[in-house]
């Protein structure tokens, strides 16, 4: 069993919303549910084209519902994080009054047993709606919509935007080769790994050669020297946002060790001005002590703090700046 | 009957069927890619073109399809491409480069490794972003509202889903890419409890981590290098709406578009093999195909054994490749499907070649 490791990701999206799905989102937190005219047809929720020709379609909206049948549903037993409720619901196509098509939305239902193709629903609204599909918290059977909480009215001005955040937990492995050029790191040193056919060197704990696509493995692995030379970088100008730590602009630099045949992405500078940097100095690597160990980054590869000038002379080497792998 | 420009099948591979692999996606492409290019009878050198179908909510990776072209062996630079769908599409985007005629040869992939994360946590953030994935709409409650609809239609019934379930289960004892395969007793099938009404357990397909690879060529190099290549003389796919809520559920326009349009109804259809995850989904995709009694339906197990989401498709396309060239049928399909309740289906015709 090779080894596993846990993150999770956020999708913190935000989303224009155009004049058609802008005009139904605003219409939510006015507790109305609005259809558009399509020929003889009232789609809700509306959308922007015909689906059968793409045409696109007059902004002709129609208020519908609130209330409507049931046309098909789903019990969800087990309701998982991104559920708009969090004990057990149905998932239904629901055609509102006045509309032909269905609306895919929650009933809260309370049991399986109270579910019923045919069946009569109405929105159970937020008390609080900023525009958004879950502004209807769900549907409850009945003719009569509710509120739940207080109602703080609707939207002060047409909603435009909308959030949408999801986050998922990923279980990602971890190749043997990626540990061992890990615990380098921790120890201080670079792996490589050779490849037995073309003998090109790579950095990384990569798994196989992308030239030969043969796999790589500890009969292939060598100690790579710490000397190498910047081909490329970037100065950053720090924003501000979630997670950002730095406020002066700082460098992340592309490594070319000697010998070696791609490069280290990314990597931080000691004791060299961004004003200074350019392509061709020589570097070595600089490692954490024990009691600089506390100090590194929660991003540092192992005990690496960065890249520090040799004073040797600088590579002149024109195609330099074409290593960025 | 193959025409001359035809383009052909000449070689696969399928990684172990598994809910859990060890290795990464780029290292279960390493191995099929050079099972396919092995089973090819060429090499990586000779391939012009390369595609594959992979996923980055999947992988848990933006750009993830970069790394997994290490295991192409993209040097001297290959042209390649990837599509964000079923490596069956991935193959259909390599055919119709083939097409072009400047090129011979086409390694294509679909890859996916669905143990990453949660798939009911994954399947919404590919769904319609305004009115759809912010209520966590999942894979099974999408196929439980079709089921629904079909049952309540008359087209389908729960004992039927259940000996769909308990057929594909025992036919993929004798596959060695199954993943959940057995001998199961329908009545105690209808017995268990709902996961997702109505669905039981057995209605949904298993969670599996898998890749498959599949070489094309044109006509005439096909014939070089191989004895008895396998002819795509149909390919096609189309769309519907996405929103399900202003479709038919209990039907497929898309899935007969596409059937006409690769010729199905030209000839008979010895052995489909469709990408019906859920059991309900099987006398859909069938009646749409138009496909009579007298045709064999998912004899590997199907996506009901087996269920490597982004090559489940492409699995599909080797299986009928094999009813050909090993199992001595001479005309076979394949279909691919993505999006919610069957949105958008793909139907691709192999046929042997004339002896």
């Amino acid at each position: 069993m090779s080894e596993v490791r846990e993150m999770t990701i956020q999708f913190p999206y935000k989303r224009s919303l155009g004049p058609v799905v802008g005009a139904f989102m605003t219409a939510l937190t006015e507790q109305r549910i609005l259809g558009i005219r399509n020929g003889e047809q009232v789609i809700c929720p509306p959308i922007e084209w015909d689906p059968a020709t793409g045409n696109e379609l007059a902004h002709d909206f129609v208020d519908v519902g609130p209330a409507g049948t049931v046309e098909s549903w789903s019990w969800v037993a087990k309701p998982s994080e991104q559920h708009p409720l969090d004990h057990p619901f149905a998932f239904a196509l629901i055609k509102l009054d006045g509309a032909t098509t269905s609306i895919l939305h929650a009933v809260d239902a309370g049991s399986i047993d109270a579910m019923s193709t045919g069946m009569r629903v109405a929105p159970r609204w937020k008390g609080t709606r900023v525009g958004h599909i879950t502004d209807i918290d769900a549907f409850v059977p009945g003719e009569a919509s509710e509120v739940a909480g207080d109602d703080t009215g609707p939207a002060a001005e047409p909603v435009e935007m909308m959030d949408y955040n999801a986050s998922i937990a990923y279980t990602l492995p971890v190749t043997a080769n990626e540990l061992r050029a890990e615990q380098a790191n921790v120890e201080g040193r670079f792996l490589g790994l050779k490849c037995p056919k073309c003998a090109r060197l790579y950095t990384g704990g990569r798994g196989f050669c992308p030239i030969d696509a043969i796999e790589l493995g500890p009969a292939d692995e060598v100690d790579l020297p710490q000397k190498g030379v910047i081909t490329n970088y970037t100065i950053i100008e720090p924003v501000p946002y979630p997670g950002q730590t730095m406020t002066e602009p700082f460098a992340r630099v592309m490594v070319l060790l000697d010998g070696a045949d791609i490069v280290l992405g990314y990597q931080p500078t000691i004791d060299l001005a961004v004003t200074d940097l350019h392509i061709g100095i020589r570097v070595e690597a600089v490692w954490a002590s024990d009691a600089e160990l506390d100090d590194l980054a929660s991003t540092a590869e192992g005990r690496l703090l960065g890249w520090i000038p040799t004073g040797e002379p600088d590579v002149t080497d024109p195609d330099l700046v074409n290593r960025i792998y | 009957m193959p025409n001359a420009d035809d383009i052909a099948i000449i070689g696969w591979n399928v990684s172990p069927m598994v809910r859990h692999t060890d290795k990464t996606e780029a290292q279960m492409l390493l191995e099929v890619c050079s099972g396919a290019v092995e089973h090819a009878g060429i090499t990586r050198a000779e391939i012009d073109f390369t595609c594959a179908g992979s996923c980055d909510y999947v992988a848990g990776q933006a750009f993830s399809f970069v790394q997994n072209i290490d295991a192409l062996g993209a040097w001297p630079p290959k042209r390649d491409s990837h599509v964000e769908m079923d490596g069956a599409w991935a193959m259909y985007e390599a055919w119709l480069r083939l097409q072009i005629g400047d090129i011979d040869t086409a390694l294509v992939m679909g890859s996916g490794r669905s143990s990453t994360a949660d798939p009911t946590l994954i399947y919404p953030m590919e769904m319609d972003p305004y009115y759809l994935a912010p209520l966590g709409t999942d894979a099974t409650s999408f196929a439980a509202l079709q089921a629904r609809a079909l049952i309540e239609s008359g087209k389908v019934t729960e004992r039927q889903m259940a000996e769909i379930a308990a057929r594909t289960r025992r036919d993929g004892k004798d596959s060695a890419y199954a993943q959940v395969t057995g001998d199961f007793d329908v009545d105690a099938l209808l017995a268990e409890e709902y996961v997702n009404a109505p669905l039981r357990r057995h209605d949904l397909p298993p969670i599996t981590d898998g890749a498959c690879a599949v070489v094309i060529a044109r006509a005439d190099r096909a014939r070089e290098l191989c004895d008895n290549p396998v002819f795509i003389t149909g390919f096609a796919h189309c769309t519907e709406a996405h929103y399900p809520g202003v479709r038919s559920l209990t039907e497929s326009p898309s899935i007969t578009l596409a059937a006409k349009a690769a010729g199905v109804d030209e000839g008979p259809i010895e052995v489909a093999e469709i990408q019906a995850a859920y059991t309900h989904e099987e006398p859909l995709i069938v009646e749409a195909l138009g496909l009579g009694a007298d045709t064999l339906v998912n004899p590997s197990g199907g996506p009901q054994a087996a269920n490597p989401i982004m090559a489940t498709g492409l699995v599909r396309v080797t299986e009928a490749a094999r009813q050909i060239r090993d199992l001595g049928k001479s005309r076979t399909l394949a279909h691919s499907t993505s999006g919610p309740c069957l949105q958008q289906n793909l139907v691709c015709v192999l046929e042997g070649d004339v002896k």
